[in-house]
């Protein structure tokens, strides 16, 4: 998969059988949506497809960060915020195949784990699972 | 003169029927044989697999000596057979060690760390593969030798099938169980 | 098999010469204007759609495949999938195993291509060979062979040309048209006195012409296609002896929501389902590649009493409740009873691993795509974590950071 920011191959990486895609430059992660229904599946939640309706349906986010490409679709995707407290600005496609995080966005994530636990919601497996992935990215 | 021709005329087009009718007889044969030696190929990569397949099957399911004696012996007897018996005697055989070879993966079924053996499943699709080549050749086969045979027995090509001793060929049936009750498949 | 062939190319050959009948006439009202000679005309018609001909003739395939980005595979890449190819060769009495190649792209279909039965390929994409049980597979596999084995592959190979011919001319020659029209420079001005009236006709039975030539030959393409389809999915049913596999794998099609990426109008007919449109039209909808994947369903389904062609036309008639026949009766006739055999009971995945356990659904889900980007020479290091790295060829540094512990693994 090419990174939407920085467009080189993003590396992969597979852990409990989910796979991410991760760009060395930019840090930034791309959650494909096959991924993310095996991650819910694992994690016990049935409607997985509501979930991702509900995502892709979330209000656009007014901002003036720059719009990205869907890495699988091609096509633009919208800034929507992934959380309860609309702290964590994400890039979802229009068709549902799958959530950008920019490196910003993944850094986020993983101070908010450090500080208090995770919120509760629909998006906690997600974002938990995330931040797990990618709490060591510099050294 | 002129009646000379006709007869000179009459055995041309006979000597040129004769030729025709033999060659496409001899073609019809070696399509049986291109055929038949298909199968073979088949059943040998069978007997092939079967070793391997009991020996991991064992590492797992050490309780079914019986089962796996079976299969061993099954398949030796077909083996045996395939270098000298005809169809009908080889198709016994191979419909006995197909059946035996269901009772071994129907065992194997109750492991589920065997199914969960990446080499298992390997072995498991080769053999799946191998029975499904078997039945689709055996089928062109079949399909074969009944247009040889039909030629052979027809006129006009049954007088020169006469004349140089063309015999008959011999269908392949592989009898077993679950195909003879007629299976119904439910749509679910 | 031989009849089934060439009742169905009787019918073929018709609308053929109906679509070179259209690139002649666009040949001559394209002479006519531009060179005042209709000859010249059709002179550079017949050249371009020979050329486009030799090219596609010894070229098509490799254009058709690396359009779809198609990779070519071997036994050993996925065993399953070859397996099949292999059995439904035997099945069908082809002479040669055809070539085996995966699209990468989540979409589900698959086409077939070549000029002859000794030199085809197949081709599926990689969501499809993910998502189909081991029977499903073998019905889609036993459709494509079944279109190279009737020679499908090379008539739709030659209608696309010069449907292809027919777009390109009529294209610039429109063009031109109207740009001459515009600014009043025709070729064909006072040269030529008295005329008038039936030179306005002629120009605008012309024009007429250049505007809908490449959609009638588009409606025609498409009629031919559909013909093609019913007859590859009661071959594949006769081969496999199971039309359940194609009917449900049509059905799991069927439901994807996800539209192929490298298909175009052209390439289109070449797929087991319609890559561009959606379902939901009618069987007469002329507008259609393939009949509709609801109706192909059903006529499968309801072929209880065989695998036969026979049974496939009473299956046919049962869902249509009328008389007529889809495989021609010499064909549907002589063959005999054939049984449906019993379903297998391998999953889906290239291995099978039979399981509703989450984590196994997510190894095999992975089974697929590790294989596309083994052909894509990624390299794996697994990390003493548990995490496992997958490298893209290009990635030039020495080692890889491991954002989940913070490791530093070598290459
Ligand atoms: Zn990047
Ligand atoms: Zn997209
Ligand atoms: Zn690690």
């Amino acid at each position: 998969m090419l990174c939407p920011v920085c467009h080189q191959d993003a590396l992969i990486v597979e852990y409990q059988n989910i796979e991410l895609d991760y760009c060395p430059a930019c840090h930034g992660v791309w959650f494909d949506a096959g991924e993310l229904e095996l991650l819910m599946g694992s994690a016990g939640v049935e409607d997985f497809q509501r979930y991702l309706e509900g995502i892709v349906r979330a209000p656009e986010v007014e901002t003036t960060e720059k719009k990205h490409k869907c890495p699988a679709c091609n096509h633009k995707m919208k800034k929507t915020y992934i959380d309860r407290d609309n702290k964590i600005l994400v890039d979802v496609c229009h068709v549902g195949d799958g959530i950008w995080f920019d490196g910003g966005e993944v850094q986020n994530l993983i101070k908010e784990l450090v500080e208090k636990s995770p919120e509760k919601g629909a998006s906690q497996g997600v974002l938990a699972f995330v931040g797990e992935m990618f709490k060591h990215q510099t050294d | 003169m002129i009646a000379l021709w006709i007869i000179l005329g009459i055995v041309v087009v006979l000597i040129f029927f004769i030729i025709g009718a033999y060659n496409s007889l001899v073609g019809f044969r070696n399509q049986v044989k291109n055929a038949w030696a298909q199968i073979d190929v088949q059943l040998k990569r069978r007997y092939d697999l079967i070793p391997n397949l009991v020996e991991t099957v064992k590492g797992y399911a050490k309780h079914e000596r019986e089962t796996f004696e079976m299969v061993t012996k099954a398949r030796n007897l077909a083996q045996q057979a395939s270098s000298t018996a005809g169809a009908a005697e080889r198709g016994k055989l191979e419909g006995e060690l197909g059946m035996a070879l269901g009772r071994l993966l129907a065992v194997a079924e109750a492991y589920p760390e065997l199914k969960a053996n990446q080499n298992f499943l390997a072995l498991q699709e080769e053999l799946t593969s191998t029975e499904n080549k078997i039945s689709f050749s055996r089928q062109y086969y079949n399909d074969s030798v009944l247009k040889f045979n039909n030629k052979i027995q027809m006129f006009p090509s049954n007088v020169i099938a006469g004349m140089f001793s063309f015999k008959l060929g011999e269908f392949f049936e592989v009898i077993v169980a679950a195909e003879k009750e007629a299976p119904k498949v439910s749509f679910t | 098999m031989w009849e089934q062939i060439r009742s169905n190319q009787v019918r073929s050959v018709f609308l053929i010469a109906l679509i070179a009948g259209l690139l002649l006439a666009v040949g001559y009202f394209l002479g006519l204007y531009f060179f005042d000679s209709a000859v010249g005309g059709l002179v550079i018609a017949l050249i371009v759609w020979a050329i486009m001909s030799l090219v596609a003739y010894f070229q098509g395939d490799s254009i058709l495949l690396g359009m779809a980005k198609a990779k070519k595979i071997t036994p050993d890449d996925a065993p399953r999938l070859y397996n099949v190819v292999e059995e439904m060769k035997i099945a069908s009495g082809l002479e040669k195993v055809p070539d085996v190649y995966i699209i990468d792209d989540p979409a589900l279909n698959a086409f077939a291509t070549g000029r002859d039965p000794s030199r085809a390929s197949v081709a599926i994409t990689s969501g499809l060979l993910q998502k189909l049980t081991r029977d499903e597979l073998q019905g889609v596999i036993g459709h494509e062979i079944a279109h190279i084995k009737n020679r499908d592959v090379l008539l739709m190979a030659i209608t696309a040309v010069m449907l292809g011919t027919i777009v390109i001319l009529s294209w610039y020659a429109s063009r031109f048209l109207l740009f001459g029209a515009m600014t009043g420079s025709g070729r064909r001005s006072s040269s030529r006195s008295g005329g008038g009236g039936a030179q306005a006709i002629v120009l605008i039975v012309g024009l007429v012409l250049m505007i809908l030539a490449p959609i009638m030959a588009q409606l025609i393409y498409y009629a031919i296609s559909r013909k093609r389809e019913y007859l590859a999915d009661a071959s594949s049913a006769l081969y496999t002896r199971y039309p359940e596999g194609l009917a449900s794998a049509l059905e799991k099609i069927g439901g994807s929501k996800q539209q192929l990426k490298s298909a175009n109008q052209a390439t289109a007919p070449m797929y087991i389902i319609n890559p561009l449109h959606k379902e939901g039209m009618k069987a007469a909808d002329l507008t259609s590649t393939h009949p509709p994947i609801s109706e192909r369903v059903r006529i499968l389904r309801a072929m209880t009493g065989g695998a036969s062609f026979a049974n496939y036309n009473d299956a046919y008639r049962k869902v249509h409740s009328g008389k007529q026949v889809i495989i021609p009766k010499t064909a549907a006739a002589g063959i005999g009873a054939i049984g449906i055999r019993q379903a297998s009971l391998a999953a889906p995945g290239e291995l099978g691993l039979a399981s509703e356990k989450a984590s196994d659904k997510a190894a095999s889900t992975h089974e697929v795509s590790d294989l596309m980007l083994r052909l894509n020479k990624y390299r794996t290091v697994d990390c003493e974590c548990g995490a496992r790295w997958k490298i893209p060829p290009g990635f030039k540094d020495n080692d890889v950071l491991c954002t989940r512990c913070g490791r530093r693994i070598r290459l």
